[in-house]
């Protein structure tokens, strides 16, 4: 089992704080998203963990240690900014990185050729990389960071670009390297596109971790969420000024709707909801909801900013976990 | 020699420009298809070709390795090998073709020409190099006829007129108008020696006369044949200095605007990326100059020139040690000015204000090849490591260097490039992955 551990990250850019005591762990086994809207510092992370980045504080460690360049060896990144020789051949290019990884020159290009076959794109081996289609560059870019089969996987966005059917083929092969025993770890900011794709998360904003954890755990806690749809009513109107229910989203007349708990003073509870609904009209729709990543995260910051601003205001400040 | 050299200088840079432009219009790189399409539509697989690597070891030499063959692959080590070759032959084969053309002076005979004058006339033809063949003309009238149509060079008429086509200036160095002033003197001599009433044999003694050999109190400067090959040789330096280390600007660059740098960084010290980068395209360098070297020499050997006559090997040498150490450098700055760039455009403004120092060498020692000496000054740039590549090879071919100097000019061009080096990889690693602006000077410092 191993494991990769970023602790305290610091890293300013001048006035600009990107990563502020960022820490967070990944371990073997399983598909870990990291997360977070654009600048929130992912990307000057990964790059930390390849010492592309100069830190103020800070250490990456691997299984325990400081990470050291032999380590690194072992580890694969697909950078935001994908890159590679436009004019070198396909499979040069991948046996040429295999051995700057350290693999031997027949492993190297016996590894090339597989990737390439595993990703669809064996027939273009002997292709310039600048005549592929952007679709083909983006699979011999993660081929690239797969084809000296490493330890740790980093990815940085890695499904940007991509359609479904390319999403789904980036996922399994997370997946399959998760279950092979591998550290995976790859970054969005479309927190709601990953939720299928990965088991964890860490979710990060102004360079600090603002919630993490399995992705079962944290859509599964905080405040119910209900979707109901009352027929003949697309405004949502008859959910408007029911006591404890704030509408989230109306989705064409399927209301989403946040509970407030039972115990405050405003509580609600489904069962109301659902009287007062058919009170309205005829209920098409009716569910418990999980949370969303992106709920996830907007209530995490939105609780944190209240506590910075308690802070700043004097108040006692009520300390609690920031994932609930 | 010298007066068509920039010539072909001013040809060559133009035909490279040319060829270069060509090839990036000509070429707009296919646009991407639909993906999912391409995948299914893509041709059957070609057998992936196989690395052949230098056995260098570690990263430092498959960098340079992935270099060299890159490098030599390319077009423009092609069209770069071409353009030496041709100034190398056109350096040697132009003058043997001239020379050629010059080696005979046909002399027409109108009247009498005694035989000792003959003989006396065509052995100072000998010595001047060219050949000299008489012909008997019948009258003035007719050797005046052939000297207009050009079958003949000069006509000595009746023993007493020495004619020639058109009036010679005192200025006039060509083969023929030396040859006029020669029969001239001479013919006026014998004539002035059988008008003293001195017999046939006692006339022969006197105009076959030997010159005494000259003797010096120092050694002379270099004759004009080893002149030319200095000159070929600084010329060489400059183009192979400025178009390697271009290489080594737009490689570096390469790297950065496409952005796979970061992955090469993830595994590879940006210290060993830039080695390796640097070694490779040295590598490349040599290559090329070894081409020029041995084209010269079969070149020389099979037409007989005289080209290399006055070289030495210790010449040769010192330029090759000179390209090396010159090379080794200047990739430096040009790598560290790559990386603080971002696109192309960029990247023309950073080339002229490097090239400055390499225009301003060859400039100052082909002002010392063709004066023959060293002002103070160029013995000064011989040891500063910009300008030392070409003012110290012109001091070893003007005999004005002793080993020790070219060693401690060689020594302080070394622990220069060490310095540089270590400045320069500082610069690569503060600016490589900053891209979308140029990195300021001023950042570079503070970090």
């Amino acid at each position: 089992m191993s494991r990769l551990e970023l602790d305290g990250l610091t890293r300013a850019y001048g006035p600009v704080t990107a990563l502020d005591h960022l820490s967070f762990s990944v371990t073997s086994g399983a598909v870990t998203g990291f997360l977070g809207p654009n600048g929130a510092g992912k990307t000057t992370a990964m790059r930390a963990i390849f010492g592309l980045t100069a830190l103020s504080a800070g250490i990456v460690r691997w299984n325990g240690a400081a990470v050291t360049r032999a380590d690194r060896r072992r580890f694969g990144y697909l950078p935001e900014e994908r890159g590679l020789y436009p004019g070198m051949l396909v499979a040069e290019q991948l046996e040429y990185l295999g051995r700057l990884h350290g693999l031997a020159p027949a492993a190297a290009a016996a590894a090339a050729a597989g990737w390439l076959e595993r990703l669809g794109v064996a027939g273009r081996a002997a292709s310039k990389v600048e005549s592929l289609s952007l679709g083909n560059q983006q699979r011999v870019q993660l081929a690239s960071a797969l084809v000296h089969n490493p330890d740790l996987l980093v990815l940085d966005e890695p499904l940007s670009g991509l359609d479904p059917a390319g999403i789904d083929a980036v996922g399994e092969v997370l997946a399959g390297q998760a279950r092979a025993g591998k550290c995976v770890l790859f970054s969005s900011h479309q927190l709601d596109l990953v939720e299928d794709l990965c088991e964890s998360v860490v979710i990060i904003d102004r360079g600090r971790v603002v919630a993490s954890g399995a992705v079962d755990d944290l859509t599964t806690r905080g405040r119910p969420r209900l979707v109901v749809r009352v027929a003949g009513d697309r405004d949502g109107a008859w959910a408007r000024g029911l006591a404890g229910v704030t509408v989230s989203e109306n989705d064409g007349g399927a209301l989403r709707l946040v509970l407030a708990p039972r115990s405050a003073a405003e509580g609600a509870d489904p069962q109301s909801v659902l009287r007062a609904a058919m009170a309205a009209g005829p209920v098409t729709e009716f569910g418990v909801a999980r949370r969303r990543l992106s709920e996830v995260f907007r209530e995490a910051v939105s609780q944190r900013s209240a506590r910075r601003q308690a802070v700043s205001s004097g108040a006692p400040v009520l300390r609690q976990g920031v994932s609930q | 020699m010298s007066d068509i050299l920039p010539f072909i200088v001013v040809f060559g840079t133009l035909a490279f420009v040319i060829a270069v432009s060509r090839r990036q219009s000509g070429n707009p790189g296919s646009r991407p298809r639909p993906w999912r399409g391409a995948a299914l539509i893509a041709p059957p697989a070609a057998s992936p070709p196989t690395l052949r690597l230098l056995p260098l070891p570690g990263d430092v030499g498959l960098v340079a390795a992935r270099e060299l063959r890159t490098r030599v692959r390319g077009r423009a080590f092609r069209i770069g090998t071409l353009l030496v070759l041709v100034t190398v032959a056109a350096a040697i084969l132009i003058p043997a073709l001239l020379g050629n053309k010059a080696s005979t002076q046909r002399i027409g005979v109108a009247g009498q020409l005694s035989a000792p004058v003959r003989a006396t006339v065509a052995a100072d033809g000998t010595a001047a190099g060219d050949q000299v063949e008489f012909v008997a003309e019948p009258s003035g009238q007719a050797a005046s006829a052939d000297l207009r149509a050009g079958r003949i060079d000069l006509a000595v008429v009746d023993g007493r007129q020495v004619v020639t086509a058109k009036a010679i200036a005192a200025s006039d160095t060509s083969a023929t108008a030396q040859l006029a002033r020669t029969v001239a003197r001479t013919v006026g001599t014998g004539e002035a020696l059988q008008a003293a009433g001195l017999t046939q044999a006692q006339a022969a003694a006197v105009a076959g006369a030997r010159p005494l050999p000259l003797t010096s109190l120092a050694p002379g400067g270099p004759d004009t044949t080893s002149k030319n090959a200095t000159f070929i040789g600084v010329l060489l330096l400059a183009f192979m200095l400025t178009q390697y280390n271009t290489w080594t600007l737009t490689g570096v660059l390469e790297e950065k605007s496409s952005r796979i740098v970061e992955v090469l960084l993830a595994a590879v010290s940006p210290g060993r990326l830039l080695a390796g980068k640097v070694l490779g395209i040295g590598l490349a360098a040599f290559v090329q100059a070894a081409v020029a070297v041995v084209a010269a020499v079969t070149l020389t050997k099979a037409t007989h020139s005289d080209a290399l006559a006055g070289v030495t090997p210790a010449a040769v040498a010192s330029t090759l040690i000179w390209l090396v150490l010159g090379y080794a450098f200047y990739s430096w700055l040009y790598a560290a000015a790559g990386s603080t760039v971002d696109r192309q455009e960029q990247a023309q403004s950073l080339l002229l204000p490097l090239a400055l120092p390499v225009l301003f060498g060859y400039g100052m020692a082909t002002s010392a090849i063709n004066s023959g000496n060293a002002s103070v000054l160029f013995h000064v740039l011989a040891y500063l490591p910009p300008t030392a590549p070409f003012a110290m090879p012109v001091l070893v071919s003007l005999g004005a260097a002793t080993a020790w100097q070219f060693a401690l000019s060689a020594a302080i061009s070394v622990g220069c490039t060490v310095g540089l080096a270590r400045v320069s990889a500082a610069v690569y690693r503060a600016s490589i992955l900053q891209t979308g602006r140029r990195v300021p000077l001023r950042e570079l410092v503070r970090q």
